[in-house]
C-alpha cells in the first residue's frame, strides 16, 4: 500500500500548463521532497495533494482511498505554509485547536492535545499569545503544531523554513528532521533549498517546468543524476561541466583535459558499453568540484594534473579554487592549507569513479 | 547654527499651528452661533449680536424643536421624525454592511469566473447619480408595497449603499493571504466558518469605515427621503426642512437652531466615538499585517 500516489496529474491555468504528467508514488513513513526552480509548479503539486486546487486531470491516493474529488477537509491531511498562516485573531491555543474543534473533539482532548503538542514544540510559554506576538520562529513553530495536533495520514509542507535566517533554519531544519524520525509520519515537503533537500529526504523529487526529471534517493540523485539539470541544480558549488571528446586508449575508455601543464587523461569506468558509440564524439563530463581536490597521497582511481589557478575562494573549511581545462572554468574544493596564489599552480587530484557523462545535444547522461 | 535651525523649526511650528487653528475657527464659528442662537429667547436675538453669548441662557427653544414646533400642518416637534431616521438608518446600515461584508468575502476568496466583471457591475454602482433611480425605485417600492414608509426608505437605502459597502470590503479583503483561508479549510471549515470565524473578526476597521459612511450619507440623505416617504414617516431631514420653512408669524431663528443640530447630532456623535478608527480603517489596507 502506497501512503501517497499520484498519478499522471496534469494542470493548467487556463492557457499555461503548469504541471505536465506528474507521477510518484511513496510509502507510509517516507520524506518526500519536492525541489526545483521557482514557477516549476512545486506548490501547486501540493495544492492539488492538499484539495486547494483541482488537477486538470489525474488521480490522487492517500492510503487506499482515491481522493481527487474530495474537499481538503476530508482527506486527513495538514499542511504548513510557508507565510505560516496563523489566524491572527487567536491565540496560539486556538490556532493549535482550532481544527480539533471544527472535527468535534472533546473539550478535554483538545486540551490534552494542545498541551502535548506544545510540549514537544516548547512553545508551552506562548499559548496565550496573539501571532502578532511571536517572533518568525515561534510562529513557524506554532504553525508545524497546528499540524501536528490533528495527527493526519499526511504532512504538506510548503517551503516552511524559506522565512527564517540561516542560524534559524538550520535548527529547525535538524528540529524537523528529528522530529520526523520520532513521529514517524508521511511528509510531502517543497523547498527549492537544496541542503534541505539532501538532508531532511528520504526522497527527492526534483521537478522542472511542471517534469520530474527525476525521483528517487538523495545519494542516488547527487552521484547519478540522470540529466544536466539535475545534476546543477544538487550541490553547492554546483557540478563542473566540461566538454571532451571520448577516446578509445590502451587503458580504456577516457578523455583528455588540456588547459594545465599537460593533458590530464579521465579515465571513464561508468557505462563502458554505452561510451564505446561515443568514442571520437564530444560528450559533456560532469564533475563535482569536491572530486577534485589538491593532489593526494593515496592512490586509486586518482588523476593527478598540475593545473594553473584562476581564482581562489575561502569558504572557511574548504577552499575553492576555480582553474580552466577545454576552456572552462572548473572549480575545485581545496584543503586551505594546501593552497597557492592566483596566477601559479598546483597539482590537483580527479577522483575519476564519481565522473558522469552527457550527451551534450539532450543534455541526458548517457548510460 | 543649532540654534538657527531650532528657531527655523519653531517658526516652522507656529506656521503649522496658527493655519490649524484658523481652519478650525472657521469651521466651529457656524456651530457655535447655532448653539448660542439655541439658547437664547427670540428678542435676546432681535436685539443682541450674532456672536454674543446668551445672558439668559434657555432650553426652551430645543423643547419646542423636539416636541412642539410645527412641521407643516402638525405641530409635534421633531421626536417623531427623529425616531423615523433611526428605524430607518440602524436597520439600513446594518443590512448593507453585512451585505458588503458578504460580498467582499465571496469576490475575493471565493473567485469564480465572472467575479471580476460583477465587481465592475458593482462599482459601477456608485456612479449612479440618486435622481437616475428615482422613478424606476418608485415603481419597484409600489410593486413591493412599501411605497411611502420607512420600510421603503430602509429598501432603497440598502440597495443604492450596497455598491459602497462592497467597494469598501472588497479592498480590504483583498488583502488577506489567499493562505489563510485556505488553513482553516484544511483546519475542516467550510464556507460560513470561515467567514464568521477567520475573516469577520479580522474586519472590524472596515466596518468602522463601513458604518459611518452608510450612517451619515443615510441620515443626511434629503432627496430619497422627500420623493418616498410621506407625512409622519418622513425621515428627520425632511422634517427640518418643514419645521424651517413653516412660517407662522415671527421666524423663530432659536427654535430652527436647535432643530438643526438635533438633526445633525447623531453624526457628530458616530465621528467623535469612531472617528479615529474610521482614520485607521481608510488607511488599513496599505499596511501589511
Ligand atoms: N492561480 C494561478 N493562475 C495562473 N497561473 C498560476 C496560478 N498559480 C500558479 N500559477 C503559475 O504556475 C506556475 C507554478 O507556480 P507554483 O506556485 O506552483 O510555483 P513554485 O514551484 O511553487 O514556485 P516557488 O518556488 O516560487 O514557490 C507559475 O508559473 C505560476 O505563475
Ligand atoms: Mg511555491
Amino acid at each position: 500500500m502506497h501512503a501517497l500516489k499520484i498519478e499522471n496529474v496534469y494542470k493548467s491555468f487556463g492557457d499555461t500548463e503548469v504541471l505536465k504528467g506528474i507521477n510518484v508514488a511513496i510509502e507510509p513513513g517516507q520524506f518526500l521532497i519536492l525541489v526545483g526552480p521557482s514557477g516549476c509548479g512545486k506548490s501547486t503539486l501540493l495544492n492539488i495533494i492538499a484539495g486547494l486546487e483541482a488537477a486538470t486531470s489525474g488521480h490522487i491516493y492517500i492510503g487506499e482511498r482515491e481522493v481527487t474529488n474530495l474537499s481538503p477537509k476530508d482527506r486527513d491531511i495538514a499542511m504548513v505554509f510557508q507565510s505560516y498562516a496563523l489566524y491572527p485573531n487567536m491565540s496560539v491555543r486556538k490556532n493549535i485547536s482550532f481544527g480539533l474543534e471544527i472535527r468535534k473533539v472533546p473539550k478535554a482532548e483538545q486540551r490534552e492535545t494542545v498541551q502535548r503538542v506544545a510540549t514537544m514544540l516548547q512553545i508551552e510559554d506562548l499559548l496565550d499569545r496573539k501571532p502578532s506576538q511571536l517572533s518568525g520562529g515561534q510562529r513557524q513553530r506554532v504553525a508545524m503544531g497546528r499540524a501536528l495536533a490533528r495527527d493526519p495520514s499526511i504532512f504538506l509542507f510548503d517551503e516552511p523554513l524559506s522565512n527564517l535566517d540561516a542560524k534559524l533554519r538550520v535548527e529547525m531544519r535538524a528540529e524537523m528532521k528529528e522530529l520526523h524520525q520520532r513521529i514517524q509520519s508521511t511528509v510531502v515537503y517543497v523547498t527549492h533549498d537544496q541542503i534541505e533537500a539532501m538532508t531532511l529526504g528520504d526522497l527527492i523529487a526534483v521537478m522542472k517546468d511542471g517534469i520530474i526529471q527525476q525521483f528517487g534517493p538523495p545519494q542516488v540523485i547527487y552521484n547519478a543524476p540522470k540529466n544536466m539539470f539535475v545534476a546543477g541544480f544538487l550541490g553547492s558549488p554546483s557540478m563542473n561541466f566540461i566538454p571532451a571528446v571520448v577516446e578509445q586508449t590502451e587503458s580504456g575508455l577516457g578523455a583528455f583535459l588540456e588547459g594545465g601543464a599537460g593533458r590530464i587523461f579521465i579515465p571513464l569506468v561508468h557505462c563502458t558499453q554505452a561510451l564505446k558509440a561515443w568514442v571520437g564524439k564530444a560528450v559533456v563530463l560532469g564533475i563535482r568540484p569536491e572530486q577534485i581536490t589538491h593532489a593526494p597521497e593515496h592512490e586509486g582511481r586518482i588523476q593527478i594534473g598540475v593545473c594553473r589557478i584562476n581564482r581562489v575562494e575561502l569558504t572557511g573549511p574548504d577552499a575553492l579554487v576555480t582553474t580552466c581545462l577545454n576552456k572552462t572554468d572548473v572549480i575545485a574544493r581545496v584543503q586551505p592549507s594546501s593552497l597557492c596564489q592566483v596566477g601559479e599552480t598546483m597539482a590537483l587530484g580527479f577522483d575519476t569513479s564519481m565522473i558522469v557523462a552527457f550527451d551534450p545535444a539532450t543534455e541526458e547522461a548517457i548510460v | 547654527m543649532n540654534k538657527a535651525v531650532g528657531r527655523q523649526h519653531r517658526a516652522g511650528r507656529l506656521f503649522i499651528y496658527g493655519c490649524l487653528l484658523l481652519v478650525a475657527v472657521y469651521y466651529l464659528v457656524p456651530l457655535f452661533v447655532m448653539i448660542m442662537t439655541s439658547l437664547k429667547p427670540l428678542d435676546e436675538i432681535r436685539t443682541g449680536s450674532l456672536l454674543g453669548l446668551p445672558l439668559n441662557p434657555t432650553l426652551e427653544a430645543w423643547r419646542v424643536a423636539w416636541g412642539s414646533a410645527c412641521t407643516g400642518v402638525s405641530c409635534e416637534g421633531l421626536k417623531g421624525y427623529f425616531w423615523n431616521s433611526v428605524f430607518m438608518v440602524v436597520p439600513a446600515v446594518v443590512i448593507s454592511t453585512m451585505i458588503g461584508a458578504f460580498n467582499g468575502y465571496v469576490l475575493t476568496q471565493w473567485r469564480f469566473r465572472g467575479s471580476d466583471v460583477l465587481f465592475g457591475a458593482l462599482l459601477l454602482g456608485c456612479f449612479i447619480p440618486f435622481q437616475v433611480v428615482l422613478l424606476p425605485m418608485a415603481r419597484t417600492l409600489g410593486f413591493l408595497g412599501i411605497s411611502g414608509s420607512v420600510a421603503g426608505l430602509v429598501f432603497v437605502h440598502v440597495i443604492y449603499g450596497v455598491a459602497f459597502t462592497t467597494l469598501f470590503f472588497r479592498n480590504f479583503y483583498v488583502n488577506i493571504p489567499r493562505e489563510l483561508t485556505n488553513a482553516a479549510r484544511i483546519d475542516g471549515a467550510g464556507f460560513w466558518l470561515i467567514f464568521f470565524r477567520i475573516v469577520l473578526p479580522l474586519s472590524p476597521p472596515i466596518i468602522v469605515v463601513s458604518v459611518i459612511w452608510q450612517f451619515t450619507q443615510i441620515w443626511n440623505d434629503f432627496l430619497f427621503g422627500v420623493v418616498y416617504s410621506a407625512g409622519n414617516q418622513q425621515p428627520i431631514t425632511v422634517a427640518l426642512n418643514n419645521l424651517v420653512n413653516t412660517s407662522t408669524g415671527v421666524k423663530q431663528y432659536n427654535v430652527d437652531m436647535a432643530a438643526a443640530i438635533i438633526a445633525a447630532l447623531p453624526t457628530l456623535v458616530v465621528y467623535v466615538v469612531s472617528g479615529k478608527y474610521f482614520v485607521r480603517g481608510l488607511t488599513a489596507g496599505s499596511v501589511k499585517g
